[in-house]
């Protein structure tokens, strides 16, 4: 299948600071590609060069295969990472006049204006000042003014950014009914949102692009099996090459760090006594203990050895 | 100690506005500096046309015109000796004189009626003290007549008293331009008010723009791919209509207090429009170089300063000639449109001229409008619009 967006080799350079380097990434029309980093990995300046706010500094982007055409970037929509609305006008007011702003006709758009406020439950508050609404509100509000033209390809920069769990839930469904007829890109540094969004996460860091796959793709390719962290009494480091010797008698693979250790392998249940006793026998008393499946946050961690969100 | 705390927090975030704080620190010193610059080093100049309407005596079968001679007289008086310069210039009609008085190419016109040398012989002749009449022309609001009047009188006088030693000589009778000579203090002062409600329109206008710019919905318009030109034409056209507005009420209320006005008030209008979409230009300006509703109350007062102060509008000034286009006065502060609108409003409403007359000030309104909108134009989009 053709992408309908594609990025060959695209570099911005902000001076000295290299924000997006050398990044190539196909994105296919009607899917849900997550951009996963850590504040700063370049996202955001990656999805402006996509919708033309910024230039690249080298590499090209194709949209159907059209080199920086501008008409098909017209066919973009963009949730920034910020709320950007016009705190004067009423939800309706801004929904019809970026509508208008695009090249709709005026009943066009206010028909589509209702529509998408009703979809993202803002119908009560169509006439009141954008001002006047709960932080929520306002980001439901931006998504709105992202989509009001229809576009064929959606961007949202952290759209669960300042929602409460209800509406997370109600943005989360309604990004989900779009992908009928929408290639959406979702750029966030929250590991979940990318992995319940994302028919595929490309993870991105200091500028690089790092990996891209399905999230169940990215998780078992760091390794099969469920995963157990263990937070002991005092720091590891000292004693990390022992403890690696022994564990990895027992385990597949073992991360360690500060207070933390992190063992990934297949029926770890069944190992869980021998592996306390290796601790115990080294000096450490385990202070707690958390058996879970592996996660994005364990592939970011895998892949670039920090944590995704205290980057 | 808390004090101090919000000192040292104070001083150090206007050190980090390094330029906001050059341009408040410096403003006060540049304008002081810069209107020495117009006020001291370029003294007025003071220009008078004489016309000699005089048709001369017989006597003893010799025609004399003492009005020649008295010229001639004037003409002799050393410049040097003057503390202001004089210029003294002879003119044949009185029509262009006046014309050339409208035109502020002159200040004062001087008419030696034609009994002239028949009184001044009856004051050499016999012990009659008539005074001789002598008519003067000009805009009686301004200073500058009022400095050639008064020193035209004085040199009338003294010429006539040495020659015939008659006390008091002259008696000056004043024609004023339009309805200058009628005018109180109360309608002197609204032309310029009009056009300083105008001025007004700068800061908001700036910052109706540049809230875009400070609330980031500008860059939904850029993902709208909208031009820089439909986005500040579409802002320019709100802030016109409440200029309009704006300026319709001062002059309506000035009216209901009194106001007397000469001319066209459509010619009022058409003046009030032209140089409220020139102030808007210049908004686009200042606009282009701020991001901020703060930074636009702070730099503004830069241009708003100008704009008032070394345009006519708050205070009169002399510019100097740097050269003519079509007979029309090319000056420094010309670059500057309301400088026009003064001119033209005080033509209309003082001078009682009509639309031919104000043609040079529309034209210079409308081509520093256009040079502005485009600075403007293309500044604002490189800031702000650029990818």
């Amino acid at each position: 299948m053709k992408p309908i967006i594609q990025l060959e080799n695209v570099t911005k350079k902000f001076n000295t600071l290299t924000a997006v380097d050398n990044i190539s990434l196909d994105f296919q029309k009607g899917e849900i590609l997550g951009l996963l980093g850590p504040n700063g990995a370049g996202k955001t300046t990656l999805i402006s060069m996509i919708c033309g706010l910024l230039d690249t500094t080298s590499g090209e982007i194709f949209f159907k295969h059209n080199k920086n055409e501008k008409a098909t970037r017209a066919e973009i929509g963009v949730c920034p990472q910020e709320n950007i609305y016009w705190p004067k006008l009423t939800c309706k007011e801004q929904l019809i006049f970026m509508g208008e702003m695009y090249g709709m006709s005026l009943k066009k758009a206010k028909e589509r204006s209702q529509k998408i406020l009703d979809l993202l439950g803002l119908a009560e508050k169509s006439n009141i000042q954008a001002k006047k609404i709960s932080g929520g509100m306002k980001r439901r509000l931006s998504i709105c003014l992202a989509l009001i033209h229809d576009p064929e390809i959606l961007i949202l920069d952290e759209p669960e950014a300042g929602l409460d769990p209800q509406s997370r839930i109600l943005v989360r469904n309604f990004i989900k009914s779009l992908t009928n007829d929408k290639t959406i890109i979702l750029t966030t540094h929250n590991m979940d949102e990318a992995d319940r969004m994302s028919d595929r996460v490309a993870i991105i860091n200091k500028g690089k692009l790092l990996m891209t796959d399905t999230p169940d793709n990215l998780k078992r390719s760091i390794g099969e099996g469920d995963l157990l962290e263990i937070i002991v009494d005092k720091d590891v480091s000292e004693r990390r090459a022992d403890l690696l010797e022994s564990l990895s008698k027992k385990v597949d693979e073992i991360n360690i760090k500060g207070y933390s250790i992190i063992i990934m392998s297949k029926n770890i249940v069944e190992k869980i006594s021998g592996i306390t006793e290796i601790i115990k026998r080294n000096g450490f008393i385990v202070k707690k203990m958390t058996l879970r499946e592996n996660t994005l946050e364990d592939v970011f961690m895998h892949l670039t050895g920090n944590k995704l969100m205290t980057d | 100690m808390k004090i101090l705390s919000i000192i040292n927090k104070s001083i150090k975030e206007n050190i980090r506005h390094l330029w906001l704080l050059i341009l408040t620190i410096f403003l006060t010193p540049f304008f002081v500096g810069l209107y020495w610059a117009i006020s001291e080093a370029e003294k007025p100049n003071y220009e008078v046309l004489l016309v000699n309407q005089d048709a001369g005596v017989e006597y003893q079968s010799k025609k004399y015109n003492y009005g020649s001679l008295i010229i001639e007289e004037i003409k002799k008086i050393d410049k040097d000796s003057l503390q202001f310069p004089m210029t003294i210039k002879v003119t044949k009609n009185r029509t262009d004189a006046i014309e050339k008085l409208k035109d502020n190419k002159a200040d004062a016109l001087v008419v030696i009626p034609d009994d002239f040398s028949e009184r001044f012989h009856n004051l050499l002749t016999s012990n009659e003290e008539e005074s001789i009449t002598i008519g003067f022309v000009g805009d009686l609001t301004s200073i500058k007549y009022m400095v050639t009047a008064i020193w035209a009188a004085e040199t009338f006088s003294e010429i006539i008293y040495t020659a015939t030693d008659k006390k008091n000589p002259v008696k000056i009778t004043e024609t004023s331009l339009g309805i200058s000579g009628k005018m109180d203090d109360f309608d002197l002062y609204v032309p310029g008010l009009l056009i300083l409600s105008i001025i007004m329109l700068l800061l908001p206008a700036s910052i109706s723009i540049i809230n875009e710019v400070e609330n980031k919905t500008i860059i939904r318009l850029k993902l709208s791919k909208i031009t820089a030109l439909e986005f500040l034409t579409g802002i320019s056209v709100v802030q016109l209509i409440i200029g309009i507005i704006s300026i319709a009420l001062a002059l309506l209320v000035a009216v209901g207090l009194g106001f007397e006005y000469a001319g066209s008030l459509f010619n009022v209008f058409i003046i009030a429009i032209l140089s409220s979409v020139s102030i808007i230009a210049i908004s686009l300006i200042l606009a282009a170089f701020t991001k901020t509703a703060t930074e636009v109350l702070i730099v503004g007062n830069f241009p708003f300063f100008l704009l008032m102060f070394f345009t006519g509008v708050a205070i009169p000034i002399n510019p100097k000639e740097l050269f003519s286009i079509a007979g029309y006065p090319i000056t420094l502060q010309g670059l500057m449109s309301p400088t026009h609108s003064v001119s033209a409003m005080k033509k209309i409403m003082i001078m009682n001229m009509g639309f031919i007359d104000i043609l040079s000030e529309i034209t210079a309104l409308l081509v520093l409008t256009t040079i502005y909108f485009a600075i403007g134009v293309w500044l604002f989009w490189r800031r702000h619009m650029k990818v």
